[in-house]
């Protein structure tokens, strides 16, 4: 009887299960255009298509949204990009259940051999010693239930009563454990009720011979929509009693390994696609044909059930190995944009949280979906991956440097595929840094500098600042270069004062960097002044070589304590030196370099003879030694031409010759000088 | 079911919810009726407790837990009352005025209905009160009808009250009792209060010679207990004051005068006037008392300002002049600001008060200086900037003294006359006064509310010599603190507050400063600007051994030194024109400062004003002087930001159009030139214009400058540049950048402004090109042998094939492990379900035995679990 009432109850969920998920369903067809026909297989792909070719211009805006958590953003840096938060549209993603119509005549070979239930080797001790722990626990409780249910008979009816209450917890517990962006495994879970066969090693084997011989062979769809439910395979045995068809590892890894290895292959070999022409015309050629509807939905199965494959495998290694199989075919993602931007969606996450090698192969499959795909993908994905960015670097310190480094410059190199798409993005994030920063100067409140005085804003400036200085040279970028410079010196005109010296160090070289790269003059020294002022006040102790070294690079603004200390000033002069060093070196043969130099080095004079710190000293001693050097040779070699200021082209000229092989102490003492830096700034 | 609840009340129920409101009707008695799981929790009722507490009660009289009960309540009250005040406060603090001249006072009314008994003490008072005013009042119609509407409700108020005594009284009662009234009647009373208030102002506004004494009671108010009240009434009265103030100065009666006997319409007039003279004096003396206490500072300041804006010609002026100025310089900024702007207005509108107000006003700043030593807000001083002198003071008088030949002695200034046209009321008055005999004449003036010409000019000679005496207290405090002698003992002690309004005012005032003192205070600004006698190098030193970089050694910022250079040269312009005394020690200085200057640290505005009155406004500037500072200029210019950029070169290129010959700096003579000067060789460190030889230099910088980022800057220095081609009598280059003095330019190229400059969002048409589709094998940031690598990384069929196997072990286990928690949380949900279905069992069981009547349902509870 006890058995009973457990079978029962478990009935109760199962049916509560359903009305649930009808009623779900139901609300849900008021978001979603698209109803999910059941059981559509070859035919119902067609029209799907043409559909989504019209939303598609849709589907693109609202995964601006979509994409990388935009709601993590705050308010103020959110809007950098420039759209207003859209409610967030479900992913029209199941389109179709992701299974293949199969063809009966495949064999199925079932030997029932030891591998069917063979609980050989655990695979990781704490689950199964939960799961026997439980299962005893289980049989305990179902005693006392049974010992109940016979003490009073109405008490079953009453549990029939309050099914719906013990459905609660058989939710409560999926739910918890539910993935992220799963929400359409339902509609897997009540498909067909036709059970499947468990699939044998030899039974796979054969297949995966059948398919190698013979691509056009019907075990192909069994093979994918074994595929499939290899890619389901820990969400769908949870709730779903009638296990899949896969019961033993070697079917499971073998399957995945085999369609991984061979599906770009076979699809191309399908299609008749060479595998290094130009796929992307072919394919377009392709779409009308007949091979391409037979071959489509098959493509579409092994895209959806390897998307669905990334979301559930959690090993760096595999998940690196899967993207790199994904590669090869991305040009077939063209047909279906909905799992495109699906796949995107993963890629920006696996790019900004990832290891190492799991961002940067995601970056690169990335980058073959901008550069492969139309340049609807281009947007996505650089939108995704700057909303992205923003909402990571709010904060940087030693542990995500190289982190947010490399997310700048794959960024940028996503955005150098297409300058024209990225100009615009550039334009209007520029726009926005640009009214923070006028707003902010307009009112001077505290909140509002703090808009300016974060990382996330410096981060996105110096990302369009080094945007503006890769693509200068070959595009006339020269609006965008106005502005940034204008909303450098807007945001170093409302901070004064030596706490905010890292970030006017900051500010100094991105103004370099866009002076190097545009030729223009762009006026750096006064924004080391304050610095160079600063210098003299040392207040700690001068043997205090315990002190951490401080690392200006991962500050902004200066806590007071720090502010005279020793270790402080000795980064500040470096750095101001660097910048120094930086805008003397690009003009160091300029005709006016004597004059250009003239008040920086009265003013390093000055604070050299303030200079307590002997480091210090020394350093800043070296300097004005060179750069007296390089102002005593130009004003040698200017002396002895005959030119006025105002011949342009003489001057251009102007020891044009020596710029290029001169190999002065001077020229050699920026580089080391500018080497250092660089090294310097680099993780640790 | 309802009475059972009724008869269980526990005591601790709020007895405002009377037994009336358990009204029970049918569809309720059958909705329990049939619902009998909902009145489970009475089942579940500790009878025992509830029991206990009934009979507790039921152990005393009816009078006693009556009483009980009603202590209680009145405990309650105050705390609601309070509550209610505080709610009410802030939206009556003015009364709604009706069309026809009713105020309205909203809560009030609510309070007095919500609330039965007030004090009878205190209605006798009021009543008494009322009747009073009653009596002195000229009573309308209207305020008739409204009182004795008040006489009624108070009488109703007394019934209620006579009623209460009534009930036994007890000691403990009684006395809870008085302060449950305390707390009413205080709330009713400041209802009450307000009312009257707004009655009064009504009634003095109406006719002021008829209720002057209601002034009196206007007064009392202001002694009142409540704050509220206070503010009320001080405010109240204000209104009253700015309104029935006269606009003349009430003049005290001599003996004789009183002596002498008057018409009625004279001695009520001399009763009005001496009531009004009374009260105002008193209230002053109110306000000046509440202006020592914190809570009612700033209303007393308030009123004070505002009635010295109105009523500056008033008696006693003199105290609310000395209260605003004593706050002038009040750390709140609200007080601060608003006796600054009384000052100013006062200063402002002279006419009000025939200056007089002004003298004093300034008087009492300048003491004030001098007692706090220097140490006040800037804004206390900035008020002087508000004077206004009147130059041509006399004029006028002189005139009509040659027409009139009523000759008087004048000792005016001997400036130089302009042509104002004299007003037209001025003009008749002096034609009638002309005709009227001299003693007339002499009636006139003493009585006349405008002071003679003679007057104000002593007045107005009076406030310069009080404001400049002031500002020179200020020059010679910050000399003082300057000096080096000093520094030591007043080491950190910079702070000059009153310098920079100090400095604008005397640039304001420039042309009104007294020929004495010149020598004096140019030899102060040479000081404060950071000139030092003995050599440059002594100066250097101290700059050095100074650790603080923001101020200079004598502890001046550099717009603070600007200024005194800024000023200097104002005062030398407006006084010294013939003379032409050279300010060679100032331009050295300003030489000097454009290397301290700090953008955004210092203030840009005042480099470019300095260089507009110090470079451009000038005439022929000496050569060597004019090169140097043209050199120093474009050096400047490259090492800071484009708006000083701006200013330096709009500077520089006005200087190479005067000094013509400068325009050899453009060529690069490679002889070195004719005209060389002392030294040949250029100097750039040099601290001395005439030292630097910038003769010899060439100005290479605009070469540099024209490569700016900023277009307005390159196109300048390009401008610049082109001039030369001119021969030296040709000016004009640009027309439409000439016209830019340096303070435009300034402002001109500011970031702020900068900012505002749109963005063209087209896309510029060189960008339109092919996407490099192909070359995907290029990186242009990232290091393309580290990318590929990556692809050597990826780990071989063997190793994916273990670790896919292992990963399906790990999610196999992980859904048996779900699958297992499901159901084992199915079935101890069961179990637990299990007590909540023996709980509605037994509750079924025992609304049946309840109708059925025959049982208990314990009992029936027990039966049912043994069987």
């Amino acid at each position: 009887m006890a058995k009973k009432l457990g079978k029962k109850a478990r009935k109760f969920a199962r049916k509560g299960l359903q009305t649930v998920q009808k009623q779900k369903r139901k609300q849900r067809t008021f978001f979603k255009k698209k109803s999910a026909p059941r059981g559509r297989g070859l035919n119902g792909e067609a029209p799907d298509e043409n559909e989504e070719n019209l939303n598609h211009e849709r589907n693109v805006s609202q995964l601006d949204q979509n994409v990388g958590g935009g709601h993590v953003f705050d308010k103020n840096i959110g809007n950098l990009l420039g759209e207003e938060d859209e409610v967030e549209l479900e992913d029209d993603f199941s389109d179709s259940d992701g299974y293949l119509s199969e063809d009966t005549e495949c064999p199925y070979i079932s030997e029932n051999e030891n591998e069917n239930i063979s609980r050989d080797d655990t695979a990781r001790g704490t689950f199964q010693e939960e799961n026997t722990e439980i299962k005893m626990q289980i049989a305990k409780q179902k005693k006392e239930l049974d010992k109940l249910l016979a003490k009073d008979k109405e008490f079953a009816k009453f549990l029939e009563s309050r099914r719906s209450q013990l459905e609660q917890y058989d939710r409560m517990v999926s739910d918890d454990e539910e993935v992220e962006g799963d929400e359409e495994e339902e509609e897997e879970e009540e498909q067909e009720e036709q059970t499947r066969q468990p699939v044998t090693q030899t039974t796979l084997d054969v297949w995966c011979w059948l398919v190698t011989e013979d691509p056009n062979s019907p075990a192909l769809r069994n093979l994918l929509n074994l595929y499939h439910n290899a890619s389901l395979f820990g969400v769908i045995t949870s709730r779903n009693e009638k296990s899949a068809q896969i019961v033993s590892h070697e079917v499971y890894s073998t399957v995945i390994n085999f369609v991984l290895c061979e599906a770009d292959g076979i699809f191309r070999a399908l299609l008749g696609v060479a595998e290094n022409s130009n796929a992307e015309r072919i394919l377009m050629k392709l779409k009308s044909s007949k091979e391409w509807l037979n071959v489509g939905p098959l493509v579409k199965s092994y895209f959806k059930s390897s998307i669905k494959l990334l979301n559930q495998v959690t090993d760096t290694m595999l998940l690196v190995f899967l993207l790199f199989r994904l590669m090869s075919s991305v040009v077939f993602l063209h047909a279906f944009s909905s799992l495109g931007r699906r796949l995107i969606k993963i890629l920006v996450r696996f790019w900004s949280t990832g290891e190492d090698q799991l961002s940067t192969s995601a970056f690169l499959l990335m980058k073959e979906v901008a550069s492969q795909l139309s340049s609807d993908y281009f947007n996505i994905c650089m939108k995704a991956m700057y909303r992205t960015f923003v909402a990571r670097c709010k904060f940087v310190d030693d542990s995500n440097l190289a982190r947010i480094d490399f997310m700048k410059s794959s960024f940028l190199e996503i955005t150098s595929l297409d300058v024209q798409q990225s100009y615009l993005v550039a334009v209007s994030s520029l726009q926005r840094l640009g009214d923070v920063v006028k707003h902010s100067s307009t009112t001077k409140k505290k909140e509002d500098l703090m808009k300016i005085n974060n990382w996330q804003y410096i981060n996105c400036l110096n990302l369009w600042v080094k945007f503006i200085c890769l693509n200068y040279k070959e595009n006339n970028l020269q609006q965008l270069f106005d502005k940034a410079v204008r909303v450098i010196f807007g945001v170093t005109s409302l901070f004064t004062g030596p706490r905010f010296l890292p970030l006017k160090l900051k500010c100094a070289q991105m103004l370099n960097d866009l002076s190097l790269t545009s030729g223009h003059f762009i006026p750096v020294s006064s924004l080391v002044f304050e610095c160079l002022d600063l210098t003299g006040v040392v207040t700690g102790k001068m043997d205090g070589d315990e002190e951490p070294r401080l690392k200006l690079s991962t500050l902004l603004k200066v806590p007071g304590n720090l502010l005279k200390s020793r270790r402080f000033q000795e980064e500040c002069v470096r750095s101001s030196v660097e910048v120094l060093c930086t805008h003397f070196s690009q003009w160091s043969f300029h005709v006016s370099l004597p004059e250009l130099s003239t008040i920086p080095l009265i003013l390093l004079k000055r604070c050299h003879e303030k200079a307590t710190v002997e480091s210090v000293r020394r350093l800043i001693k070296r300097f004005i030694d060179q750069a007296e050097q390089n102002r005593d040779f130009l004003q040698m070699k200017r002396d002895g031409v005959s030119f006025s200021p105002n011949d342009q082209t003489s001057i251009d000229n102007f020891l044009l010759l020596e710029k290029s092989n001169v190999k002065s102490s001077f020229t050699q003492f920026y580089a080391s000088m500018l080497q250092n830096s660089q090294i310097r700034n680099m993780v640790k | 079911m309802g009475k059972r609840r009724k008869v269980i009340l526990p005591p601790e129920l709020p007895p405002e919810t009377p037994d009336e409101e358990f009204e029970i009707s049918d569809e309720d008695v059958e909705f329990f009726s049939e619902n009998r799981s909902f009145t489970n929790f009475l089942a579940s009722f500790d009878k025992k407790k509830i029991d206990k507490h009934v009979t507790r009660v039921a152990d005393k009289s009816e009078d006693e837990i009556e009483r009980l009960y009603e202590r209680r309540n009145r405990n309650n009250a105050p705390l609601d009352s309070r509550e209610n005040d505080l709610q009410v406060d802030p939206v009556d603090a003015l009364p709604i005025k009706t069309l026809d001249g009713k105020l309205q006072y909203r809560t009030t009314k609510n309070v007095r209905s919500e609330e039965g008994n007030v004090s009878t003490d205190l209605t006798g008072e009021e009543d008494g009160e009322k009747q009073g005013t009653n009596l002195i009042r000229l009573t309308k119609a209207e305020r008739n009808k409204k009182l004795k509407k008040e006489k009624k409700e108070a009488k109703k108020l007394k019934e209620d009250e006579d009623i209460a005594p009534n009930s036994p009284k007890e000691k403990l009662r009684s006395e809870v009792l008085k302060e449950v009234e305390e707390e009413i009647s205080a709330e009713e009373s400041f209802g009450a209060k307000k009312i009257k208030l707004a009655e009064i102002g009504m009634a003095l506004l109406e006719g002021p010679e008829a209720n002057i004494r209601s002034l009196k009671e206007l007064l009392d108010f202001c002694k009142d207990r409540d704050p509220q009240v206070v503010k009320l009434g001080l405010m109240s009265m204000l209104a009253v004051f700015k309104d029935i103030i006269p606009s003349y100065r009430i003049r005290e009666l001599t003996d004789k005068e009183l002596a002498m006997p008057v018409s009625e319409a004279v001695r009520k007039t001399r009763y009005y006037e001496y009531t009004l003279l009374r009260s105002y004096k008193s209230y002053l003396q109110k306000l000046i008392e509440l202006q020592k206490e914190a809570i009612f500072k700033l209303v007393a300041v308030r009123c004070m300002c505002t009635l010295l804006e109105a009523a500056p010609h008033f008696n006693l002026s003199e105290k609310l002049l000395a209260g605003t100025v004593r706050n002038i310089s009040s750390s709140d900024d609200v007080i601060r600001k608003l006796c600054c702007e009384a000052i100013k207005s006062l200063f402002k509108n002279e006419g009000k008060h025939g200056g007089e107000g002004t003298v004093h006003a300034v008087r009492l700043i300048a003491q004030l200086v001098k007692k706090h030593n220097c140490q006040l807000h800037p804004d206390s001083l900035e008020v002087f900037l508000s004077l206004r002198f009147d130059e041509d003071l006399g004029k006028h008088e002189n005139k009509a003294e040659e027409k009139n030949k009523f000759t008087k002695n004048k000792k005016g200034k001997q400036e130089p006359m302009k042509h104002l046209p004299p007003s037209e009321k001025k003009k008749s008055k002096q034609e009638l006064i002309a005709k009227t005999r001299g003693e007339v004449y002499a009636d006139y003036k003493a009585v006349s509310f405008a002071p003679d010409s003679e007057k104000r000019q002593r007045m107005q000679s009076d406030t310069l010599s009080a404001v400049f005496e002031t500002y020179f207290r200020i020059l010679k405090h910050a000399v003082d603190a300057s000096d080096p002698r000093f520094m030591s003992e007043t080491s950190g002690f910079h702070a000059q507050p009153l310098l920079a309004p100090c400095l604008e005012g005397l640039g304001k005032f420039s042309h009104l400063i007294d020929l004495d003192f010149m020598a004096d205070l140019m030899s102060c600004l040479k000081q404060l600007s950071g000139f030092s006698s003995g050599t440059h190098l002594q100066s250097k030193t101290f700059n050095v051994k100074n650790s603080d970089s923001n101020r200079s050694y004598n502890g001046l910022t550099v717009s603070e030194r600007l200024q005194c250079c800024i000023v200097a040269f104002k005062i030398m312009k407006s006084n010294l024109d013939a003379l032409n005394v050279d300010l060679q020690d100032f331009f050295m200085q300003l030489y000097n400062l454009l290397l301290e200057y700090r953008p955004y640290r210092d203030r840009g505005e005042v480099l470019a004003e300095a260089l507009k009155t110090m470079l451009w406004d000038g005439r022929q500037h000496d050569m060597q002087r004019a090169a140097a500072f043209i050199k120093r200029l474009a050096t400047f210019s490259l090492s800071f930001g484009s708006s000083e950029a701006m200013t330096a070169l709009a500077t520089l290129k006005q200087l190479l159009q005067k000094n013509t010959k400068c325009r050899s700096l453009l060529e690069n003579d490679a002889g070195g030139g004719s005209i060389s000067g002392l030294v040949v060789k250029y100097q750039p460190e040099a601290t001395d214009p005439y030292l630097s030889g910038a003769l010899a230099s060439v100005l290479w910088e605009l070469s540099l400058l024209s490569k700016h980022y900023n277009p307005s800057v390159s196109q300048m220095a390009s401008n610049i540049l082109s001039m030369t081609n001119l021969k030296p009598t040709q000016n004009i280059v640009n027309p439409s950048l000439i016209a830019l003095n340096p303070i435009q330019a300034f402002w001109e190229s500011t970031v702020q402004k900068e900012l505002l400059k749109p963005m063209n969002a087209k896309v510029p048409p060189s960008l339109k090109r092919k996407r490099k589709r192909e070359q995907d094998t290029e990186y242009n940031v990232l290091d393309p042998q580290k990318l590929r690598n990556i692809d050597s990384e990826v780990i071989g069929e063997e190793e994916v094939k273990l670790r896919f196997e292992e990963h399906f072990k790990v999610l196999r286990d992980i859904s048996e492990n779900e699958r297992f928690k499901g159901e084992l949380n199915r079935t101890l949900a069961s179990i637990s379900l299990y007590d909540e279905f023996k709980r509605e069992k037994l509750e079924k069981e025992r609304s049946v035995a309840l109708k059925s009547g025959k049982k208990k349902a314990k009992v029936l509870v027990k039966h049912s679990s043994s069987s």
